[in-house]
């Protein structure tokens, strides 16, 4: 496979990953700034999915509208979703004879339908809520698409490793910058934080079968950094992520394969033998960000050793 | 038979050979389908029109326009009524190409090495060498099975009694072949059953037989040579086409940062390493292929490309240099050509065309500029070409000042009608002008045109100009089988 398309592909999965993860996060903070919560701010997922300035975010923190424009819609904005959907589909656009004819119609439909004035002006008018599940379905699409007609080849490994490096800081990201918004005080008893928290990342029914203790800040980190079975924790993006990278083994650039393979092995090890107690010993913080920091080599590793061509 | 409301603003241009009338009764060819079409209300018709639209722009057949830092996509015209050849029509069309792009190979491969035309007088030297497409680099080197025009579009049009011309021969890289597929492809969707019930040829293997063609090329003797695409990318308005080809056979599409050239051999890069290029199917002109050699500031090349090429190391599709054959001023010397080569009477004729660098010739041009359609020798697609008829007097003046500073740059040719075929427009059936373009492929075991082509279409009322460029649309073009 040629490298360029191999990074194409990459960050065409990337980018709609990361478009998953900010609809979500904006589906369910619309809903609870519409409960009846103390303090309400939209500050936490401004600083997760965006780079904008601390007084800009201040700014607009208090008003649903005003975030949701910036969020979706704003072309000034790098990280809305607009300009996700706009560069995953550029990426796909360049690589269209490595991935389905539906999977590029289906990213065509969703860019024409998030550029679509008319369809997405019930952000500003009506109820978010529906607009915003419109977009998430259309995503849901993609990953269907994907799952059912993409040929398990290397195309198919390189989108998945986006997908799950993605996944993977972006799980990281959520949980430290919640907590940094409570100071890191792991005794707050604040059920309704939580709860939107789990829901923001689909998280909240696995949450309630596994713990009957109801909401603690220790049990929330357990299930999204090491419950194994929950899609959206930091060791489940990496199992998988290592898991489609051994599907690139091959005879020719053993040499990459070998430096790759060793760095995700090296992170694994280090989240599968971590504990609750050792994370917080070691303090969140500091333990997210180390994880964080090894998931960015990976990525520049790859740059480096498979997507290398200019 | 009868006429309804659709047909009844249908008025045939005098002087104009109509695809669909003759005498005010509708061609047999057209019958099936005008019944059709009169079954169906105004509604369903733009019901029809606005899902074909729709499926353009969801699959992403589209160009995009770049205005203040904001792409816009757009679809090329397309007018759903299709375009009806009879077999016997064809049948003629398909022989003359035959024989008209045999005897451009032959021209190519001979003025790049013996020159014997040139010897014997029948095409001046100087024609060639003034021609900016001839290229030193081709001179005394064999390309593979001594094709040089493996992809040609040939563009026809009818003149007022229905006798078809060449307008045009494209042997560089002619475009819009994706739409002579997908054209058929939206047709089978909007009108259902209709075209196994009208016997229409298919034109399904065009990228089959393309693609068989490309590894007979291969210089390496392997099973499975490495064949590339080779785009400019996809800022280029023709990108959607290049990414169909490349999909319909299953080819690499590349672009020129993706190859590397060492020592004589075209690699590409790869996620294991770089892996040796067979034949390249370029969708890039000649002076952007390699930097090396011709435009030193093409990023869209590869350097030393040109070197491999010479050396047999890879085979690249369409040959370099064809550009000489197609030029317009030198089009004239085709049907001679035909008599030189292959000692026969050309089947498909020119439009009778006057060099203006030939005094006598411009001096006829001069007089007579509203009956003509001036054109440079080396432009396509529309551009720099004056219509004698509808310019202005000051237009004219400007435009011959322009010819005085290099006559040879500039053909003219008598304004031909062009043949005019039904579109739909608000409800009715209106009389447009159109061209033809079939798409021949050469292969060592000989020239296949498949049957159909692209038929390109004035939108404007009474416009004899179809470049997409200059606000032309598309149809589908049916090659019934008997």
């Amino acid at each position: 496979m040629l490298s360029r398309v191999a990074d194409s592909l990459y960050w065409m999965s990337r980018y709609m990953e990361r478009t998953d993860g900010i609809l979500r996060m904006l589906r369910i903070n619309y809903a609870s700034s519409q409960d009846d919560i103390p303090d309400f701010s939209w500050k936490p997922v401004l600083r997760i999915f965006s780079y904008i300035k601390e007084e800009e975010a201040a700014a607009i923190a208090n008003n649903s509208r005003a975030v949701l424009q910036y969020m979706v819609t704003d072309k000034e904005n790098a990280n809305s979703v607009l300009n996700m959907v706009t560069l995953a589909r550029e990426n796909a656009r360049s690589v269209q004879d490595h991935i389905t004819k539906e999977l590029w119609q289906c990213l065509n439909e969703y860019y024409h339908t998030i550029r679509d004035v008319q369809k997405v002006r019930g952000l500003q008018t009506d109820d978010p809520i529906s607009i915003l599940d419109v977009l998430i379905r259309q995503g849901l699409l993609y990953y269907g698409i994907t799952d059912v007609t993409m040929a398990r080849g290397e195309g198919y490994a390189f989108i998945n490793i986006g997908k799950f490096l993605e996944r993977g800081v972006q799980s990281a990201d959520i949980l430290d910058i919640k907590f940094s918004d409570l100071q890191y005080d792991f005794t707050r008893m604040d059920t309704n934080y939580w709860k939107y928290l789990l829901l923001s990342i689909s998280g909240y029914e696995l949450y309630l079968k596994t713990y009957r203790s109801g909401f603690e800040a220790r049990n929330v980190v357990e299930l999204i950094v090491l419950n194994e079975d929950f899609p959206r924790s930091v060791i489940y993006s990496i199992n998988q992520l290592q898991r489609y990278f051994e599907r690139l083994k091959s005879d020719r650039n053993k040499e990459a394969y070998r430096k790759i393979d060793f760095m995700i092995g090296k992170i694994r090890s280090r989240v599968k033998y971590s504990t609750v107690e050792s994370i917080l010993h070691q303090g969140l913080h500091a333990y997210l960000n180390a994880v964080k920091e090894d998931l960015y080599e990976v990525g520049n590793a790859f740059n480096q050793h498979y997507f290398a061509y200019t | 038979m009868q006429t309804s409301d659709l047909l009844k603003s249908y008025l045939v241009d005098t002087n104009t050979w109509d695809e669909m009338y003759v005498h005010s009764d509708v061609r047999q060819q057209y019958h099936s389908v005008v019944e059709f079409l009169q079954q169906m209300n105004i509604e369903e018709l733009n019901k029809k029109e606005e899902m074909a639209k729709k499926m353009f722009m969801s699959q992403g057949i589209t160009f995009t326009v770049y205005s203040s830092g904001e792409g816009i996509e757009k679809i090329f015209p397309f007018d759903i009524i299709p375009r009806i050849i009879t077999a016997s029509e064809w049948s003629y069309i398909e022989s003359g190409i035959r024989q008209r792009l045999k005897a451009l190979n032959l021209f190519l491969k001979d003025v790049y090495n013996s020159q014997f035309i040139l010897k014997d007088g029948v095409v001046p030297a100087e024609m060639i060498y003034s021609c900016p497409h001839f290229l030193r680099e081709m001179h005394g080197f064999q390309v593979p099975h001594d094709i040089y025009v493996h992809v040609a579009g040939i563009d026809l049009i009818r003149d007022m009694d229905g006798t078809f011309y060449i307008l045009e021969d494209n042997l560089r890289t002619p475009s819009g072949v994706s739409y002579m597929l997908e054209n058929r492809e939206i047709t089978k969707r909007i009108f259902p059953d209709l075209i196994p019930k009208n016997n229409v040829r298919t034109v399904t293997e065009y990228p089959d037989i393309l693609h068989r063609n490309l590894v007979s090329l291969s210089p390496r003797q392997t099973a499975n040579p490495t064949i590339v695409l080779l785009t400019p990318g996809i800022y280029n308005s023709a990108y959607f086409e290049h990414t169909t080809l490349a999909r319909l056979m299953g080819v690499e599409l590349v672009e020129g940062r993706d190859l590397v050239v060492d020592n004589h051999r075209v690699y590409m890069k790869t996620t294991a390493g770089l892996q040796q290029v067979d034949v390249i199917y370029r969708r890039v002109d000649d002076e952007f292929l390699d930097p090396l050699v011709f435009r030193p500031d093409s990023m869209l090349g590869v350097a030393g490309l040109m070197s491999a090429y010479r050396k047999g190391n890879v085979a690249i599709v369409n040959a370099a240099g064809n550009g000489v054959a197609d030029d317009k001023a030198i089009y004239t010397y085709v049907p001679a050509m035909i008599r030189y080569y292959l000692n026969e009477e050309p089947i498909l004729k020119n439009v009778p065309t006057h060099q203006l660098a030939d005094r006598d010739e411009r001096e006829y041009v001069f007089s007579n500029m509203n009956r003509m359609v001036i054109k440079k020798t080396n432009e396509s697609g529309g551009y720099g070409m004056l219509m004698g008829h509808t310019a202005t007097e000051e237009e004219i003046k400007l435009y011959q000042a322009e010819i005085l500073k290099d006559p040879r740059q500039y053909i003219a040719q008598p304004i031909i009608s062009l043949s005019s075929a039904p579109c739909y427009m608000n409800g009715r059936l209106k009389p447009r002008r159109v061209d033809l373009r079939p798409y021949a492929l050469c292969g060592p075991e000989g020239i296949q045109i498949v049957p159909g082509g692209l038929t390109r279409v004035a939108l404007r009322e009474g416009s004899l100009v179809v470049n997409s460029s200059q606000g032309g649309g598309s149809k589908d073009t049916w090659v019934l089988a008997s």
